[in-house]
Parts: structure tokens; sequence; C-alpha cells
């Protein structure tokens, strides 16, 4: 992690009773730079906060939304819940694995686009939906889709 | 002192215990109070995550865990109550639902609290149809041990004793909710010097050690009361025997030892009994009959005697407290100055293991015996026990009787030899470093002539035809002799000490 990012952590210590209670914070603010928390930031955190390595890994590893390895530049999320799938989420996941040659959950060989499914996102109305980098993509059809996937950098 | 009823039993109990440690140090747990637990363990901090020792408390509306409730004074536990079966049963259920059926190729099976737990509290047959949660089967975690993930219940005991014991922090529980797995931190193995303790505490098939997987099935073995002969930490092992054989060896409960632990080195020593063993008795370097030994050793100190010739005795930190009783007894029958002895020494740590590579140096304090590496300078007849001496202090020796397990330099350069037993050949007892004098029991026959030093002393000292002296030989009347003669072993001898050790006055 750079020191900016150690700067940062080391400020929001005084915040919390305990230090251990500013690692999840900590985490988000390593992955905002790196895009991911790999071992080796996992034993930077450890020292920084006197425990385990493995004390990080428990944390890191209990919340989905934290990555171990490194991402694609651009997340795609499909969700997969009932609506959407009711709406053909499941075929569309399945069409876009097949349309950018990876499995759900994997990255592109250039390292463009990461694909995944999601649960719900609380838009059953415009089902079925996908998030782009945080930004939604309603009542998707399968061209809709593709189109905006291609349309990553 | 608070009292505590359990299922109408009252006892008196310290305070500030939970009611699993109140239990377990009155020494009932699961042995006369009966309150199953997974994750909870006497020497590691408090998990709660298995709730398997629910119990009903008087006053509280829901089950609480015995782990983790305060005892109060008056407080009043059922564990026979439907309430508390019917929790058991459902905690039983769930940790099957993944649990893979595989007792006859699982080497815990005989030993495993699971199948003990689930005949005794859980349910005839599983309701669940799904098939169960893959996960990986033999994993290699290190050197020691290997890991089965699918039997795995994630008590967390193996990742609680890795932080809090050998404090290395190997393993951990990853993940969330049914995706928990028990995994190593990325590009680490499990290797501490105490690693494979975390296979004793594995309730378990999961944690299982290189050292004895798929050796013997557990039921062939009998479980024999010892002490670890490595260190003068004389730590408390079972040997598990089967067919004149040592298997492995387990720690044994000593609190004031070494808690349930024992480093990776001791508990792989018992492939060192065998190794390179004296087997055959010399005289003048020619295999001969054990009594033809003893009788030349026996002419040999009587000559001495007569000739006015000296005697002196080497004493070796390995052999037991009544071994070496018998040596002074002889040395001083025959007038001959306290024998001294050599200790070897290594690396200590802060938990168990300690400098002195021999379990019995404090012994032969305690008995008056001088630690030295000096040479004895040029004397007519030396009784050495064991090869702790550098072979030159020993050069101006004139006749070297050497009583030994092992198939030493020195017994090449002796003039009489006598194979002795190890201490899983004999009964007797160790002093540790903290003066804890401890009973080891026999484990094996041997499978050639040999005695305990005790012994061989003794039918020497009758063949030198030395007053009172017979060749009868019993350990437990040496131990009184003993207890009734050296200034602090007032009352300890091996009828009088029990499984836990006693410290010298």
């Amino acid at each position: 992690m750079s020191p900016e990012t150690q700067r940062k952590i080391e400020a929001l210590f005084p915040r919390y009773p305990e230090k251990r209670g500013a690692l999840l914070p900590a985490i988000y603010l390593v992955q905002a730079e790196k895009g991911y928390v790999g071992p080796q930031d996992a034993r930077a955190l450890a020292e920084l906060f006197g425990l385990e390595p493995v004390d990080v890994w428990e944390v890191l590893t209990f919340y989905n939304m934290f990555y171990t390895s490194a991402q694609g530049r651009h997340h795609v999320y499909v969700c997969t819940n009932l609506p959407c799938s009711l709406r053909g989420a499941r075929t569309l996941l399945k069409e876009l694995e097949s349309h950018l040659g990876i499995r759900c959950g994997q990255t592109t060989p250039d390292g463009r686009v990461t694909l995944a499914h999601e649960e719900c996102l609380g838009s059953c109305g415009t089902a079925p939906v996908m998030r782009v980098d945080g930004e939604y993509v309603e009542n998707l059809d399968l061209s809709e889709a593709k189109r905006v996937v291609d349309s990553l950098e | 002192m608070p009292t505590l009823t359990i299922d109408g039993t009252e006892y008196e109990v310290a305070e500030g215990r939970m009611i699993l440690q109140a239990i377990d140090d009155l020494g009932l747990l699961m042995s006369g109070v009966d309150i199953p637990h997974y994750c909870w363990h006497p020497k590691l901090s408090i998990d709660g995550s298995c709730r398997m020792c629910q119990v009903e408390v008087e006053g509280m509306p829901k089950l609480q865990i015995a782990c983790n409730t305060l005892v109060t004074d008056g407080m009043v536990v059922r564990t026979d109550v439907e309430r508390v079966k019917k929790a058991q049963r459902g905690v039983m259920e769930l940790l099957l639902i993944n649990h893979p059926l595989d007792c006859p190729i699982c080497d815990q099976a005989g030993e495993c609290t699971l199948q003990d737990y689930a005949f005794d509290y859980g349910m005839p047959g599983a309701r669940t149809e799904e098939p169960r949660r893959p996960a990986k089967k033999a994993m290699d975690l290190g050197p020691t041990i290997v890991f089965d993930q699918e039997r795995c219940i994630l008590c967390r005991r193996c990742v609680r004793f890795c932080r809090e014991i050998p404090k290395t922090g190997e393993l951990g529980v990853f993940a969330r909710g049914d995706h928990s797995l028990l995994e190593l931190f990325p590009g680490t193995e499990l290797d501490n010097p105490y690693s494979m303790n975390v296979a004793d505490i594995c309730p378990v098939g999961a944690l299982t050690t290189k050292d004895f997987r798929f050796k013997i099935r557990v039921w062939f073995l009998d479980d024999v009361e010892s002490i670890c002969n490595q260190c003068s930490n004389g730590c408390n092992i079972y040997a598990s025997r089967s067919n004149n054989r040592i298997y492995r060896y387990l720690p044994r409960r000593n609190d004031s030892v070494n808690d349930t632990w024992i480093c990776d080195h001791g508990r792989l020593s018992y492939q060192l009994i065998m190794e390179n063993r004296l087997t055959e008795p010399r005289v003048s370097r020619r295999g001969t009959s054990y009594a033809d030994a003893v009788r030349a050793a026996g002419d040999a100190v009587r000559a001495a005697r007569e000739s006015g010739g000296s005697i002196v005795g080497v004493a070796s930190p390995f052999v037991g407290n009544e071994d070496l009783f018998v040596l002074k007894q002889l040395l001083e029958a025959v007038g001959a100055p306290a024998a001294t002895f050599a200790v070897p020494r290594g690396e200590s740590d802060e938990l168990l293991v300690k400098t002195e590579k021999a379990p019995n140096a404090s012994g032969a304090r305690a008995l008056g015996f001088e630690e030295s590496d000096a040479s004895p300078g040029a004397v007519a007849v030396a009784l050495v026990l064991g090869h702790t001496l550098a072979e030159e202090c020993l050069k101006g020796v004139e006749t070297l009787i050497l009583l030994d397990t092992e198939n030493c330099s020195l017994a090449e350069r002796a003039d009489i030899v006598l194979p002795a037993r190890s201490f899983a050949e004999k009964e007797g007892s160790f002093t540790n470093h903290a003066k804890r004098v401890q009973r080891f029991r026999p484990i094996l026959e041997p499978t050639f002539e040999a005695l305990s030093e005790g012994e061989i002393l003794q039918r020497i000292g009758a063949a030198a035809g030395l007053t009172g002296w017979t060749a009868s030989y019993d350990v437990h009347e040496v131990s009184k002799r003993l207890s009734e003669t050296v200034a602090g072993f007032d009352g300890i001898n091996l009828d009088s000490l029990d499984d836990q050790g006693c410290e010298l006055a």
C-alpha cells in the first residue's frame, strides 16, 4: 500500500475505541487504491494493526465485496435474484459468459472485464438489471447487455 | 465458594469460572457430569462456536452454553431435560449435514468425538437428502499434518491453538456461513515445533499427523502412562502400544508440567527407542551370555576391592531414580566416591522444551551425584551408565564396565558390556527440572536379553560378594528404600505416586 493510504489508515485509529475497529475501513482504503487486497496487503495491514495476517484474512474473506486477487478494469454484475431470473437474467448471464469467453466470477485475459452475478439490487421493476462499475443498467435484453459490455474500454 | 447444582447434585466450585471450567476443575467433565462439547478446550480461549454444550439454567429463559456462562452462587443447571437433549440433537444434525459418512476409511474412527456424540446425543438418521458441501481431501498443511477439509466441523480449536500456544497463527477460518472453510494463510505452511498438537485437539478426523495416519486402527492400541525422555521438562505422555510396538505418543494432561501439549520432537521420539540398540552382552569385546558378563563385572569389582584399586561410578541422566539409587548404594558399599554424571544440553523455548536434553538430571542431583564431564583419571574399575561422558575421559580406566541401551562407540572400547533396558521397557521414575518425580511404566518387552541398570548393578553387587547383596531385584522395594533413605524423597515412591507425579520436598 502507498504511504498515502497508510497515512489515511493511521488517521482512522483515533476514531475507534480499539485499533482493530478500524480494520474494515482500512481494507476499503487499500482496495480503493489497488483494486484488491492480496496476501501481501493483508500482511502489511496486520503489521499496522498489530494482528496476525490470518486475523485480517478472516475479516477480508468474510465479505463478498472485498477482493483478494486482481479484478478487471470494469465490474459487470448481473442480478440473478428471483424477479430478474424470471425475466431471463440467467440466460443473459450465460450469453455474456460465452460472449466474453469467461465464466461467471472470472476476468477476461486482457484484464478488461470481471463478470459476476449478484443478489437483489432493489430494482425489480426494471428487471433484468446489471450493475456496471456501480451504475445500474436496466430493462436489459441480450443485445443491449452485449453493447454495454463491448463499450467498456 | 459458589455452589453449583447440576442435575440435582451440589458442587462447590471456584469463583469466576464458567460452568464447563468449574466442572473440569473438579475433574468430572465427561466422567460424572456429561456436558458434550467440541470447541471448548481446557487450555484454549473460549470460542462458543459449536453450541454443543447448551444447558438449562434455572431462571434463564433460553438454553445457555456451559462454556461461556459464568457460575453464580446457587446456580441450578439441568442437562437431563428434554429441551437440552433436543438442542443437542439439533446441533449434531447441523454438524453432520456436511460431514462425510466415511468413518470406515477415516483414521479418527474409534477416538472421534463426532462419532461418539452421534451415538450418544445425535439422531438415528439424517433428514437431508441434498449432497454434502464439497471440500478438499488430504490437503498437505506442512511437514507434519494432513487436513481433510470435508470432515472439519469448524470448531476453531486448531486456529486458537496456533494463535495462543506456539503463537504462530498459521490457520484461520475464511469466508462466511456455509462457505466457511479452515485454511492456511495463503502461501504459508503449518510448520512450528508444536504443530502436531492440532491433531490431538481436533475432535474429528480432519487433522491427522503424517506420522500416525493409517498406521493402525486405534482400538488395537492400549495407552500406557509414561514420561517423555527427551528433555528435563518430563512431559506426561501416553504411549500407544500394540504387538510390542509403540505407534505414537500422545500428550497426557498434567497442568503442572505440560498442560495438554507436547513438542513435535518429543512426540516423534518413540522412533528412537529401538534405534541402534545394544543387544549383546560382551566380555573383552567378545559376545557372551548375560550371566557371564555379570559374573565378569562382579569379579572385576571384587578384584579391585581386594587389591585396593579404585572404583568409580559414572551415572547417567537418562536412567530412572531407582537405577541411580542402586548405583549410589553399590558405590557406598565398595567405598567409592559418589558418581558423577554429564548432561547433554541444547536449545530451549518458553513453552516446554528445556535446555537439559535428558529426563533425570535433577534426579541424579537429588541423589547426591555431581554434574561433571571431567575424566575420573587412572582407575581400576569404572561402572559407567550410558555414554554421556566423552570417550577420551575414560582412557585411564583399567576395566570399563558399561551398562547402556545403545550400541555406541564406547561399547566397542568397554571391557564388559551389559545391554540395558530403555525407559520404555522398565518401571521407574524420573525427576524433572522442577524436581517433580514422575512415574513411567513398562510399555514394551525387550526382544533380547536386557535388564534395567538397577537390576544389573544389583546382580553385579551380589556377584562381587558385597555384604547383604543378593541378586533378587524388585524396583518397588528399591523405590521404597530410596524414599526412606534420600532426603527430599520422603513418602515419594512408585507405590505412592499418582499419574500427576509429586514434587520433592
